[in-house]
């Protein structure tokens, strides 16, 4: 991981992309986190590239139920992100799926404060990880467990043991509460993602059978070589 | 990619369309590459293309495929790429209709609408507003509430635009930016103005006060907009039709200002809707006149075809208020444009005098073949028009059309030949003198004419006609040759016509029995048919079978006697198949044609489908309680039985059937704060007329029109009463209910309404049948039950008015053209045919004297008794 990191950060310039999907119940916190991750008007990374004018790279001010899904991208150290911010609404669910195949990893936002609906959520989760697209792939999931602030919200651990996270044999995954108004606990998780996914990567490429299993890391491999 | 495909395109040959070979199944297969990272924007534009183009050539893609598509197309917003991003969008309205789940799309458009980047946000306001439906409406309404008061042209206009559409779905949400729409009106931009005034007319155009109001405001303030303007001066003639304001009103003041617009856009529009005005006087007329005179010196073309072309429908209405420009259009003549110079002489044609005819004509003549088909007709109506006005120019006029017919064989297409054939049958028609020299034109045409259409029409002309003119035996040989040398359907048509000189002629029997038997050798089934069917009828030599098997055809509904004969044959008996239980046809009524319009009939198009009789043969066939009446006879016009602006519109449709009437009452609601339910119309007759049933309408919401039924026995006993009078009442349970939502209240109360009465006439026991030949019909009817009887009517004084009064008091056919009156006669012949109710013939020959009031012979034939003295009672 040392060498890949440094890598990419010699390449410096050419950040890689990857697709994330952003899903979890309606009223979760998707939208405000994804908000939260945006770069504030004044980037981290410095100024804005022109590439990135078009498609509203700020944060905005008022957060609306999404209807459908949002496409937002951000950076993070060594990555770039396109991030699929999905509608949690009921009505909208079982849309996600479209957009299963072609993403990289999944960030799951819980409402931690929300113990009512935690059996909801957490058979969204089961059908999501027993999704075709999404059972057999070694898949990076980040869980927020969101809300914090909230004087009634459980902890992460509580969170993970509600949905049975443990059972998750095959994929990575790191569960981290927030709180997505604050920014709170957003750049652990998202470190955490950063890191995983290159991982992921390495061990592909040093796996014995050789597969290339997606195409994240046919790109990394490629990069390598060159 | 795109490289490699213009190449292959090189090498077919064909600089042509590069999508000409597109297979959906390989492009949905292609794109497949949306959902690869990072995106290439050129070779997914170019997919998105060729997906359009498909769609757009009218592929139909199923459900699943298109989702797939659309939910593929979805990921290419994460490009930055504009020109990809606008072709998303137009995808995106496209596969609206055919792809499930378009509204994934909605946050997506929704940030690009709000965005900071203009070229954006106009088109996605545009896509979301066609991916919304009701429900989700609620949802963006804050945003178009924005955009259509954004200060940027594009955005507010396609947010204007957008919801234009979206008042045909739901009303009451658009409704609301009403404020929004205002502000939007008083923008700087042409464009936002004009969309916003349209907008802010469909939201109200329901409301005439609210229009005249609005009206009332731009008018005095004034707008930028030339556009805008125009659409204001198409609603104050809207409104100006629809309220028959006198021409004193402070709206036609507002056109009238208009004619001194600085825009020419503004100025032509006001001329023009000031000369399409009903009852416009010529005073009025004038100053939109010498505006359109001014333009038809304009160096511009548009505007010089505009004006010549509005000058030349005045000219249909007042010929006198376009002399003033006759110069001007002589000018135009020789315009280098032949549309404008078409349309120039046409209209001179129609105000010109009878001495310039021939000089016009020749001016035609000398470019006639330069013009494209269109013009040809617009000059072969002038014509028309102008022999109904000359009629003495007959024969510098038929010479012109039968050139014109000539010298196009070749080229010319069918609409244009078929206006010149109407147009010299219409002169026929008109004119007795112009007969003999317009059937030879004719028969010459047929020789050499290729539209099967038309030489059966002129065939059936000729076989009309021919046998009545002095010398019949000429156009023998123009039909004959039509047997030995055209098509099935035109062989047939000429051996029907031939057997009618035959049956008509009888010095020329022998020879056309003898032609009969070499047609009885075609090799066609229909014509050899035909052939042997005439054979053996005219061997017959026997007036009464020539009269009805030759001369006058079947006179049933096509659609009835196929329905009738199917019914027939599904229930075998012993009984033969009976005609007279056909509905019969209703004949299309001949109007009157007026007097410069007279080819215009004929451009409409010739429905064969059902009726209107069959309709509602089929409606009434659906209601169990009036199964076992039997066939239709006649159903009448409808009748209107409340005022036009009450709080319930009623209409009656009287149907006649062989011993019952049943009474169709079409109901409209225009209450909006009322739900009717068990609603019908409780009749009370005058005589011995027995109701026997009702059918109510269950449910009679706001303006959804519903139709209940009275059920009535005719009286058995005395066939002779006919007429009847009923007196009306509507009654009803009324629910109030909420006039948003149309959600009613759960108890309602009874009420009536008191209606006009209704009246049953001996017309509604007739039905109108044309027989072509009168003179064969009355010898076959023969005088059995013949009755006559002289009335004098008082209260008339002209024959055209008598004629009138009795073809509708009758309800009869007018045949032989009788129902038009010679001028400056004293005496008139009027010839009617019809069928009574039951299946009898009736015919009447009513000769007409005009002395002090009108004086009236009245001769009844028909093939009962009872029905002759019906109708003699009824007239007396």
């Amino acid at each position: 991981m040392g060498l890949l990191d440094k890598l990419t950060v010699w390449l410096g310039l050419k950040k890689k992309e990857v697709n994330v999907l952003c899903l979890g119940l309606d009223n979760s916190g998707k939208t405000t986190i994804i908000n939260q991750l945006k770069p504030s008007n004044q980037s981290l990374f410095g100024p804005l590239s022109d590439d990135w004018k078009h498609i509203s790279q700020t944060q905005t001010q008022d957060i609306v139920p999404t209807i459908g899904f949002n496409i937002e991208k951000f950076k993070s150290s060594s990555l770039s992100f396109t991030v699929f911010d999905m509608s949690g609404q009921s009505r909208y669910r079982n849309l996600w799926e479209h957009y299963y195949k072609e993403s990289h990893a999944i960030i799951f936002v819980i409402d931690s404060g929300d113990k009512l609906r935690m059996v909801v959520a957490k058979e969204e989760l089961d059908t999501l990880l027993n999704h075709q697209d999404i059972r057999s792939r070694r898949m990076p999931v980040l869980f927020f467990a969101n809300k914090s602030d909230l004087r009634e919200s459980m902890s992460s651990v509580k969170v993970s043991q509600l949905l049975c996270l443990e059972n998750i044999k095959d994929k990575p995954w790191h569960i981290c509460s927030s709180d997505a108004v604050k920014g709170d606990g957003l750049q652990e998780g998202v470190d955490w993602l950063q890191g995983t996914i290159l991982c992921v990567c390495v061990c592909v490429r040093t796996s014995p059978q050789g597969h290339l299993i997606f195409g994240l890391a046919v790109k990394l491999t490629v990069e390598v070589s060159i | 990619m795109i490289k490699k495909f213009d190449k292959k395109d090189e090498e077919s040959g064909s600089g042509s369309n590069p999508f000409q070979h597109l297979e959906k199944s390989a492009v949905l297969q292609e794109a497949r590459i949306f959902n690869e990272t990072p995106i290439n924007p050129r070779r997914c534009l170019h997919i998105l293309t060729k997906i359009i183009y498909l769609l757009n050539q009218g592929e139909h893609f199923g459900t699943t495929e298109a989702t797939e598509a659309f939910f593929a197309m979805t990921r290419l917003f994460q490009s930055n790429d504009q020109t990809l991003r606008r072709m998303c969008y137009l995808t995106i309205k496209e596969m609206a209709n055919i792809s499930e789940d378009v509204i994934i799309v909605t946050s997506s458009l929704t940030k690009d609408m709000t965005g900071k980047e203009d070229v954006y946000r106009g088109p996605a306001i545009r896509a979301l507003c066609r991916i919304t439906d009701t429900t989700m409406l609620q949802a963006i309404e804050r945003y178009m509430k924005q955009a259509i008061v954004d200060k940027v042209p594009s955005v507010s206009s396609s947010a204007l635009v957008s919801s234009l559409h979206m008042v045909r779905m739901s009303y009451d949400v658009v409704k609301r930016w009403v404020n929004e729409a205002q502000e939007a009106a008083s923008s700087d931009n042409i464009m936002v103005q004009y969309h916003a005034l349209g907008l802010l007319y469909h939201l109200r155009k329901n409301d005439r006060l609210a229009v005249s109001k609005m009206l009332n405001k731009f008018t005095k303030s004034g707008l930028k907009s030339p556009f805008a303007y125009c659409m204001l001066i198409r609603i104050a003639s809207k409104l100006l039709e629809e309220t028959e304001g006198g021409h004193d009103s402070p709206l036609f003041d507002f056109i009238e200002s208009c004619l001194r617009n600085k825009h020419e856009m503004v100025v032509y529009e006001a001329a023009s809707a000031i000369v399409h005005m009903p009852n416009c006087t010529a005073r009025e007329l004038a100053p939109a006149v010498s505006v359109l005179q001014l333009f038809c010196s304009s160096p511009k073309a548009a505007l010089r075809y505009a004006a010549v072309r509005t000058l030349n429908k005045v000219a249909m209405k007042h010929p006198s208020a376009v002399t003033a420009c006759n110069l001007d259009l002589e000018n135009l003549i020789t315009d280098s444009n032949r549309s404008i110079a078409t349309l120039a002489i046409t209209t001179l044609l129609k105000t010109g005098s009878e001495s310039s005819v021939d000089r016009l004509m020749k001016q035609i003549s000398s470019f006639v073949s330069e013009i494209s088909d269109e013009f040809k007709v617009v000059v072969v109506q002038a014509i028309s028009a102008l022999c109904q006005k000359y009629p003495r120019k007959h024969s510098v006029m038929m010479n012109f059309l039968s050139n014109m017919l000539r010298d196009d064989v070749s080229c010319g297409g069918f609409e244009y030949k078929r206006a010149i054939v109407d147009c010299i049958i219409s002169i026929i028609e008109e004119n007795p003198d112009s007969k003999e020299t317009g059937l030879a034109h004719l028969c010459e045409f047929i020789e050499d004419c290729e539209h099967t259409v038309l030489a059966t029409k002129i065939l059936h002309l000729l076989g009309k006609e021919g046998p009545r003119t002095p010398s019949p035996s000429k156009y023998i040989r123009f039909i004959f040759n039509r047997v030995v040398l055209e098509s099935e359907a035109v062989r047939a048509a000429a051996v029907s016509a031939l057997a009618k000189f035959g049956a008509q002629n009888d010095d020329l029997l022998p020879s056309v029995l003898v032609l009969m038997q070499r047609c009885m050798m075609d090799s066609d089934d229909e014509v050899r048919d035909r052939a042997t069917f005439y054979m053996n009828v005219l061997q017959q030599k026997q007036k009464a079978l020539n009269a009805a098997y030759v001369f006058n055809g079947l006179s049933v509904s096509v659609p009835g006697l196929e329905k009738s004969l199917h019914q027939y044959t599904l229930e075998p008996t012993e009984k033969p198949f009976d005609m007279k239980s056909v509905p019969l046809a209703n004949t299309p009524i001949t109007e009157q044609k007026t007097e410069f319009a007279p080819v215009a009939t004929s451009k409409l198009p010739e429905k064969p489908g059902p009726t209107r009789q069959d309709i509602y043969q089929e409606q009434l066939a659906g209601i169990p309680e009036f199964q076992g009446l039997g066939p239709l006879f006649k159903s009448s016009e409808a009748v209107q039985l409340t005022e036009a602006e009450t709080e319930y519109v009623v209409r009656c449709v009287k149907h006649t059937f062989a011993r019952h009437m049943v009474f169709q009452f079409d109901c409209t609601n225009t209450l909006n704060d009322q739900l009717l339910q068990k609603v019908m119309v409780q009749m009370e007759p005058s005589e011995a007329y027995d109701v026997l049933h009702y059918v109510p309408a269950a449910n009679l919401p706001y303006s959804q029109p519903g139709s209940c039924y009275s059920l009535v026995s005719l009286p058995e006993d005395d066939p002779t009463a006919v007429s009847c009078t009923f007196s009306c009442t509507l009654k009803y349970l009324v629910k109030d209910c909420d006039p948003n939502t149309g959600e009613p209240d759960d108890d309602g109360y009874d009420d009536e309404y008191v209606l006009e009465d209704l009246e049953v006439t001996v017309a509604d026991h007739i039905q109108k049948v044309l027989k072509p030949n009168f003179a064969a019909a009355w010898d076959e009817v023969g005088d059995d039950f013949e009755k006559e009887e002289t009335f004098a009517l008082a209260s008339v004084r002209t024959l055209e008015e008598a004629v009138g009064n009795i073809i509708s008091f009758l309800g009869m056919q007018p045949c032989e053209r009788s129902d038009k009156v010679p001028e400056n006669k004293n005496s008139h012949i009027l010839f009617l045919a019809g069928v009574f109710r039951g299946g009898h013939d009736v015919l009447v020959r009513s000769r007409l004297a005009l002395a002090d009031g009108v004086t009236m012979q009245v001769t009844v034939r028909s093939s009962d008794k009872t029905v002759v003295d019906i109708i003699l009672a009824s007239v007396g």
